[in-house]
């Protein structure tokens, strides 16, 4: 434990907000509780910083997602007395939708919304893999690390998560 | 191979997780498989439509700034605030973390019980909450604090000029008596100094003992016997018992020390 522990702690969680904070609001679905939940884990991991053995970048955001999920979890039973739900929120997701859309883009605007809710829709368990994979773009071994599942589950939750937005997007653009 | 296990290969198979004896064999079968390739386009069109389209969120400024006062605020937390030393907290989960293994240790290695009630009270002084009874860097306030405490009154200096800042003290019962404990600080290490009246004809241990990655030195002046615990590299650790031993040969003239 050489030079300053805080600078280190800093250098390994703060360059993955970004992807704490997309995993957070994907799992909460609210900008709000997202904010919450990323504060909260990052001083989870602070606390647990000492047994952080990891040196690469790549280590430490996957040690920072898993802690950012479980605290998601851990949020929504604390806060809204449940797991984390599937029901659609109309109202968060149409302010998620309605990001800035180029008139050129109108047409993929769409697909675009109906992915979003899609995912948005998603059993958490499906929702985060997807996050994860597409996003983050996490290998199967560290998203079973985060999620806490086998590799095996990982694999067949991707598969039927891809399915289920499949289904979706094919609806949407009549094109299957 | 069933349709839902051969979409969850095709799906290893994209992320670039399938091995590749199994890569080869399902391109073959894409090969042959008309239904199948529909389904591999449909899986690559979906993948680039979520990465291009679904969004990603930024972390606000505000959830940046959030974070980094939460760190911080939460190392100067009262537990942590007294030590002004940033990386306690990290030091204390350490401990957390060590302290099973070292219990284990500690049942096993049973021939020197006083470097393990030393080590115990080291370790568990670093747990949140444990470190201080007072907190002062004021060697003035820490030593009149144990008046009426202890039936001695410890020779309290701060090495802050040299490296070794005092945090503060705290009771401590060791070797079936109360001991005063200073508790020093070096970089993010904390070392636990345990003092008590020296007892003539007694050794109370051997000079260095290392444990679990923690020191301990040892060492007896006529007016006291010391223990010295922390997981500071050794020759820091000698370095500091050596400012020690030349405050207590000031404090306790004529000097007679007798170093591990």
């Amino acid at each position: 434990m050489e030079s300053s522990e805080l600078e280190r702690f800093e250098a390994v969680v703060l360059p993955h907000l970004d992807a704490a904070y997309t995993l957070a609001r994907y799992l909460t679905r609210s900008d709000h509780d997202a904010q919450d939940v990323v504060q909260d884990a990052s001083l989870r991991a602070l606390r647990h910083f000492g047994t952080f053995r990891g040196a690469g970048s790549g280590e430490g955001r996957a040690w920072l997602l898993a802690i950012v999920r479980n605290t998601a979890y851990t949020w929504q039973r604390r806060h809204h007395g449940d797991t984390l739900t599937t029901e659609f929120d109309e109202e968060r997701h149409s302010e998620a939708a309605a990001d800035q859309h180029p008139e050129a883009a109108l047409v993929a605007q769409g697909e675009r919304v109906a992915l979003r809710r899609a995912i948005d829709e998603l059993p958490p368990e499906f929702r985060e893999v997807i996050v994860l994979r597409e996003l983050e773009e996490l290998s199967y071994k560290e998203i079973a690390e985060v999620a806490g599942v086998p590799v095996g589950t990982v694999m067949s939750r991707l598969s039927r998560a891809r399915r289920r937005l499949e289904e979706v997007l094919c609806a949407e653009t009549e094109d299957c | 191979m069933t349709h839902p296990a051969f979409e969850a290969q095709l799906d290893a198979y994209l992320d670039g997780e399938l091995a590749a004896p199994d890569a080869a064999e399902l391109e073959a079968h894409l090969r042959a498989c008309p239904d199948c390739s529909r389904l591999e386009r449909r899986r690559r069109a979906l993948s680039a439509a979520v990465r291009e389209q679904v969004l990603r969120f930024p972390a606000p400024d505000t959830l940046r700034a959030r974070v980094r006062s939460a760190v911080r605020a939460d190392l100067n937390r009262p537990a942590h605030r007294r030590s002004h030393w940033p990386a306690l907290a990290v030091a204390a989960s350490l401990a957390v973390v060590a302290v099973g293994s070292w219990q284990v240790a500690v049942r096993r290695a049973t021939s020197d019980a006083l470097a393990e009630q030393v080590l115990g009270s080291h370790v568990r002084s670093l747990m949140p909450g444990h470190l201080t009874d007072v907190v002062s860097s004021d060697q003035h306030t820490v030593k009149p604090w144990f008046n009426g405490k202890l039936d001695f009154s410890p020779p309290v200096s701060d090495f802050a000029g040299r490296g070794f800042p005092l945090v503060g003290g705290r009771l401590e019962y060791v070797g079936g008596r109360p001991v005063a404990a200073l508790v020093y600080g070096r970089r993010q290490h904390l070392i636990n100094v345990f003092l008590w009246p020296s007892e003539r004809g007694r050794t109370g241990g051997r000079p260095v003992t290392t444990q679990q990655g923690y020191h301990l030195l040892h060492w007896t002046t006529p007016a006291y016997s010391y223990w010295a615990a922390s997981d500071l590299g050794l020759p820091e650790l000698r370095d500091f018992v050596a400012l020690l031993q030349r405050g207590d040969s000031v404090a306790a003239a004529p000097a007679a020390d007798r170093a591990p």
